[in-house]
């Protein structure tokens, strides 16, 4: 028997009894429904979150600390950096130093007066920094290289005027004024700072070479609003400052990174670079720790809100049984008539078990298109109700931040289309059995 | 060569604790082509022998062997695709789809045959017109009347061209006028495709459009005999000239 006549088969016995069918059906556009409406609202409280932690800042990095270092603990050094960068999911790795009060940084008569932070120029490719202008470096760079942030250029004032604006500047429009210092093309000079005013030892201003303005990004870590240096070169001057001012050092300290920051591959793999730091003795910080929480949290949410949808359909899985094993009483006979006109069993359990799903995708079908409904519903719904402070992002919390309550993605539609099927199959095989054992006897019989 | 053997055919019903003896050991060859009519009262046997005949139950003891297949040994799907290819039925109540119209009816054990849409409607089409329904084609069974019903049951019983049809009681709701317009198709139609008829009844009048009666009482085979009234032609008009041919005629008797 061909398929597309046991297709055929099936449609004319739905079609003779239209208001059951019709009634089954809605048993499983109702149960699709559900489980698309609640998992569209669980994914949209996923995509809220997501955005939010995306606000809060770069997922995959992870801050190290070397709080309680003692003499004989290991040094958060250079060969610890080597080791962290063997790590196979570690994409890039820098220590950061922070030397602002060390050294003074000049343009003519411009002084300026925000942080000077000493990182690993050449992996800031990989930390992916936004470029207002210029480019961020490449494998190879000069000592005198600096970037500066966005809002950076604004802190280059003059110390004798009064009354200094610090920050970016707007003019009656809202437009944003240019800064005094263009650092790009200007002359940047930097010297080392003399503490005590009675030194007149002379110190020599070195020309730095700006190669790029960061875009202000606070999702960055390290956050592009100073500048960033080479910090080998900022070492090197910290020990001409400490010479020159006359600081005594500490020999016997080792030398030690404070913060150190690693950018990891994927978001999956933060905690276990995590664990290994850990394992070496380091204090380490991510937004895994706020992540995974909130990650849980949504599961467990998507997971009751699916669970809550399963249930409707399993009802109506258990409709299709109903009806199916109902018919298959009512079609006794004609199934006897079957088997005696030389219908194969497979050809019996088959025409019963496309029924069903039929049955199913059809539900489906009509499930998912008012779902779909449902969802630009409770989107317009959120956003206008985002508005007056209330409405249904209210309740779901996180609808503002996001704009959508609800998200069908492409996955979901299929995978529902895909599920309701299968459901109505599944509802399918005991009737499809049922239909099996029937004798081709039952058509002689006469009642 | 006989098409069907029945050999030492037993079949003993167990209800609850008696046993009721349905067959006792019948012994039957019908041949190719041959119209052959099993009479007995009801309770006889009958359905049981037709039944068991066509695969549709199993004997208690016994073979038939149709066309050199025992029938007896085969499961159910074996049946199933032998049923297909040599077997076509007659029911008492038409037993047609509700849902289909007539030509779908009369096409279904094409389609269980897997013949594509297009043959099997032009076969069905042409059946009809033979059990002269060309008016009822797209009719359903519940749009036409008994004697219209059964005779689409024995287009569709016949369109496959079975080597054997079998036919329990075709007449059984029918009235009389009804009766003989079907019995005369049926058997015509047995007669043009050279099939062999196996038909069940209990009326004697029925029987004598068959070439050869069997009379079954309690489970046993009575009496035999070739059926000589079929070369009256007042019984089968038309026919009987056709069968003198081939038939023995012996005596007229009755
Ligand atoms: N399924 C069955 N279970 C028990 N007894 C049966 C069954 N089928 C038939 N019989 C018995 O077998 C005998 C023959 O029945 P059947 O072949 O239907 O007779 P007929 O068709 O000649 O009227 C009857 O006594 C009947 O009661
Ligand atoms: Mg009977």
């Amino acid at each position: 028997m061909k398929l597309t006549d046991m297709i055929r088969m099936c449609m004319s016995n739905l079609l003779k009894r239209k208001i059951r069918t019709a009634l089954t059906v809605a048993g499983v556009v109702i149960g699709t429904c559900a489980i698309v409406t609640m998992i569209s609202l669980g994914l949209g409280i996923q995509a809220s979150m997501d955005s939010m932690m995306q606000g809060m800042g770069d997922l995959t990095v992870i801050q190290v600390y070397n709080y309680n270092a003692t003499p004989d603990s290991t040094p958060l050094d250079d060969t610890m950096l080597e080791s962290i960068r063997a790590i196979p999911e570690v994409v890039a790795v820098t220590p950061i130093m922070n030397e602002s009060s060390s050294f003074v940084i000049k343009s003519g008569k411009y002084e300026y007066q925000g942080s000077v932070m000493g990182v690993d120029l050449t992996a800031l490719s990989a930390l992916g920094y936004g470029m207002e202008k210029g480019e961020l470096p490449g494998a190879k760079v000069d000592k005198t290289t600096i970037l500066v942030g966005q809002e950076a250029q604004y802190y280059f004032v003059n110390p004798k005027k009064k009354n200094q604006m610090w920050g970016m500047q707007y003019d009656a429009n809202g437009n944003p004024l240019d800064p005094d210092v263009d650092v790009m093309n200007d002359k940047l000079e930097l010297s080392i700072r003399i503490t005590d005013p009675n030194n007149n030892k002379k110190v020599k201003p070195v020309k730095l070479n700006c190669i790029g303005v960061m875009t202000t990004d606070w999702s960055k870590n390290p956050s592009p609003y100073g500048i960033f240096m080479d910090i080998n070169y900022m070492k090197e001057l910290k020990k001409e400052y400490n010479k020159i001012n006359g600081v005594k050092e500490d020999k016997s300290k080792k030398e030690s990174y404070e913060n150190v920051v690693i950018k990891v591959d994927d978001i999956n793999h933060v905690a276990q670079v995590e664990d290994v730091i850990k394992e070496y003795g380091f204090s380490t910080s991510s937004m895994e720790s706020i992540r995974k929480p909130l990650e849980e949290q949504s599961a467990t949410i998507q997971m009751i809100l699916g669970g809550l949808g399963a249930i409707s359909l399993l009802v109506a899985a258990l409709g299709i049984i109903n009806t199916m094993t109902m018919s298959i009483y009512e079609r006794t006979r004609e199934i006897g008539v079957m088997k005696v006109l030389g219908c194969v069993i497979g050809n019996i359990r088959a025409m019963f078990l496309i029924e069903a799903a039929i049955i199913g995708l059809i539900g489906g079908v009509i499930g998912v298109i008012l779902s779909y409904g449902a969802s630009v519903l409770l989107n317009s719904m959120a956003s206008n109700g985002g508005g007056s402070g209330g409405g249904l992002s209210g309740i779901f919390g996180f609808g503002g931040m996001g704009g959508q309550v609800s998200v069908i993605p492409a996955w979901l539609v299929l995978g529902a289309l895909l599920f309701a099927t299968v459901v109505g199959l599944a509802s399918g095989l005991y009737p499809a059995n049922r239909a099996v054992k029937i004798s081709a006897l039952s058509a002689i019989r006469q009642e | 060569m006989s098409l069907i053997c029945v050999k030492d055919l037993r079949k003993v019903y167990r209800v609850d604790k008696e046993r009721v003896v349905a067959l006792n050991r019948i012994n039957l060859n019908v041949d190719p082509g041959e119209i052959c009519c099993i009479l007995g009262t009801s309770g006889s046997g009958k359905s049981t022998l037709l039944n068991i005949m066509a695969g549709l139950e199993k004997p208690t003891k016994g073979s038939v062997t149709i066309d050199g297949t025992d029938v007896t040994k085969l499961n159910e799907k074996q049946l199933a695709v032998f049923r297909q290819r040599n077997i076509g039925f007659v029911f008492q109540s038409y037993n047609l789809m509700p849902t289909q119209t007539a030509i779908e009816n009369v096409a279904m054990p094409l389609m269980f045959r897997g013949v594509g849409r297009t043959q099997r409607t032009r076969d069905a089409v042409e059946m009809l017109r033979a059990v002269k329904l060309e008016k009822r084609m797209m009719h359903r069974p519940t749009q036409m009347s008994g004697g219209q019903q059964q005779r689409v049951g024995i287009a569709r019983a016949f369109v496959a061209k079975p080597k054997i049809v079998f036919a329990d009681e075709p007449t059984g709701n029918l009235d009389t006028k009804t009766t003989k317009e079907v019995m005369e198709i049926m058997v015509g139609m047995a007669r043009t495709y050279h099939e062999t008829l196996i038909l069940v009844t209990h009326d004697k009048d029925i029987a004598e459009y068959a070439d050869r009666i069997v009379v079954i009482v309690d489970g046993n085979v009575v009496s035999d005999q070739a059926n000589e009234s079929i070369f009256k032609e007042s019984v089968v008009p038309g026919m009987g000239s056709h069968m003198a041919e081939g038939g023995n005629g012996d005596e007229k008797s009755s």
